[in-house]
């Protein structure tokens, strides 16, 4: 029957990926492997943190996805390396031959060179459900109270989240001025900075850690600030960045820059090595790194299918019910921007045009109908005439309606 | 698969689709409209219709595409394709309220709920063996369905 395709990775990526393979090549052998046992939406971590589900609820695929797809899965096997030449993945225990591989193995978190925080044995990241096993485990060994998170970005806000849902009061450091720098301005930053603080959050802005104090268990027990605070902890968290989960790849000859360097295919320098994903260090949202896996495995089956929605300047947000939609700039990047806002008890939106294009918008409080302004962000639409008419917030996709013959809607 | 085709031309904004839409999701066990609370945002339509500023109307109904973006871009597995209709459904026990799908739908369809913990979102009244409610109450066959 020959070699199996092989996916490293059981993300969105990779699942994405087996997915559209098995929809593709209905007898082909699939192998997949993870380093975790269990597959799980990342983006879904902090509700296992918090309590809200168990691993179970963090799957993303339909029930029984494996056995009902016929894809075999090596659940907690490490990939250590590959070998292009030998068309074959060094595992703990041997070689996995493969006849198309895709690498889909994600990324893994920094923890910054803060004395004490890369040697001690209570300093988590927040990535994989190992880290949240951990991270659950400690609250309940040290009785957790109180815990340290650097970075306010969606992950550390997540954590944040989970831990004070838990009763864990948390103090969150942020380098930047304003909570979620990425995908607010100072605005909308507030709105959920007074969220955090009333559920119990104390925020250190503008303010990075430089020290800390280990006991002589090698934990530690206290964060020092660069203002001279010393911030008591039962454990610290790192979310301040991932880097590309490439390490194992060294000796590979495959060609890596900050990610696995990949063609507009997903095509590493191997023809029959795929990436796609953090490891490429394109992705960086969930949508975007589906669509990377579909169009990896889609070439991986003989198809020629470029990957180019590659905008990825976008999320959502929702804690505590305050729901948020950011893309594109934050603040205007260039002169001669114009800046419209407007907001009101329980809403704040803004939109930067500039040169009759949509370069950013924020919108918080209600989202809905809100999904065009992406469209019109990442196909720099112009909108001048439209403005002519009407304000910048009545726009709506009714602007730019249009049907094919089949029903479905397009743009002009 | 069943697809609610659109003839903007023949709309003329009376709304009959959304009310339709309204009292077929209503979860208080009652049926017609004239029983249905316009206060409770429980009761939220799927379906909207948009003035076009030219005097005619442009109904918004979810296409349940060939290439869906809401689904596409699901991080919890709540929205699928459906084997037997064809159709985009969505799991509101699986849903993880992040709204990735309102952000990638690019005709701006789904949106959350008034509570925040999920969207609002066609599901072709798949309970409803005389087919979409919307559709059935549409006095000027604006709306209908086929089958693409």
């Amino acid at each position: 029957m020959g070699n199996p395709y092989v996916i490293i990775g059981t993300g969105a990526a990779g699942m994405a990926a087996a997915e559209r393979l098995r929809l593709l090549k209905p007898d082909a052998l699939i192998q997949m492997m993870s380093i975790d046992t269990d597959s799980h939406s990342r983006c879904m971590l902090h509700k296992f943190l918090g309590g809200e589900r168990d691993v179970k609820g963090l799957f993303f695929m339909e029930e029984d996805f494996f056995a009902k797809k016929n894809i075999m899965w090596g659940r907690g096997q490490v990939a250590k390396g590959v070998d292009p030449a030998g068309k074959r993945v060094l595992m703990e225990n041997g070689y996995q031959p493969y006849e198309k591989l895709l690498i889909a193995t994600g990324s893994v978190y920094g923890i910054p060179p803060i004395p004490g925080f890369r040697t001690s044995v209570n300093v988590f990241g927040f990535r994989d459900l190992s880290d949240a096993q951990k991270m659950d485990a400690a609250i309940k060994e040290l009785d957790a109270k109180h815990v340290f998170i650097v970075g306010s970005g969606l992950v550390g806000l997540d954590v944040a989240h989970a831990l004070l849902e838990r009763g864990v009061r948390v103090t969150i450091a942020e380098m930047a001025t304003r909570v979620l720098p990425l995908q607010t301005d100072e605005t909308s930053a507030r709105a959920y900075q007074e969220l955090f603080e009333k559920a119990g959050a104390r925020f250190r802005l503008g303010i990075g850690a430089s020290d800390s104090v280990v006991d002589e268990n090698n934990r530690i027990t206290a964060v020092r600030l660069s203002n001279g605070e010393e911030i008591p902890c039962d454990f610290v968290v790192c979310a301040a960045g991932v880097r590309p989960n490439l390490a194992f790849l060294e000796g590979s000859g495959l060609k890596t820059d900050r990610g696995i360097v990949v063609d507009e295919f997903m095509r590493t320098s191997d023809p029959d090595i795929y990436a796609a994903g953090d490891v490429t260090a394109l992705s960086g949202i969930w949508p975007n790194a589906m669509d990377q896996g579909r169009i990896a495995a889609a070439n991986m089956c003989g198809q020629q299918q470029k990957y180019t929605d590659t905008f990825c300047i976008k999320n959502t947000i929702n804690f505590y019910g305050l729901t948020m939609l950011s893309v594109g700039e934050v603040e205007p990047k260039e002169e001669g921007s114009q800046v419209f806002t407007r907001e009101c008890r329980n809403a704040y939106q803004k939109v930067i045009v500039r040169d009759g294009m949509v370069k950013g918008v924020q919108l918080q409080g209600d989202i809905s109908h809100s999904g065009f302004w992406q469209y019109l962000i990442k196909n720099q639409v112009d909108i001048s005439g439209k403005l002519a008419k009407k304000s910048v917030f009545d726009l709506g996709y009714g602007d730019f309606y249009g049907m094919d013959e089949l029903g479905e809607y397009v743009y002009p | 698969m069943k697809r609610i085709m659109i003839d903007p031309s023949k709309c003329d904004g009376c709304k009959s689709c959304m009310l339709a839409c309204m009292d077929s999701h209503r979860t208080d066990g009652k049926t017609g409209v004239e029983t249905l609370d316009f206060k409770d945002p429980a009761n939220e339509s799927r379906n909207e219709i948009v003035n076009d500023g030219k005097g005619g109307y442009l109904p918004m109904f979810c296409r349940h595409c060939s290439s869906p973006k809401c689904m596409e871009s699901c991080m919890s597995g709540a929205l699928y394709r459906d084997r037997e209709s064809g159709h985009v459904g969505y799991d509101e026990k699986r849903c993880g309220a992040c709204f990735m799908c309102v952000m990638n739908c690019p005709y701006g369809i789904p949106k959350p709920d008034v509570t925040r913990t999920k969207i609002i979102k066609c599901d072709f009244c798949k309970d409803r063996e005389e087919g979409p409610a919307c559709v059935a109450a549409c006095p000027k066959k604006a709306i209908y369905v086929e089958e693409v």
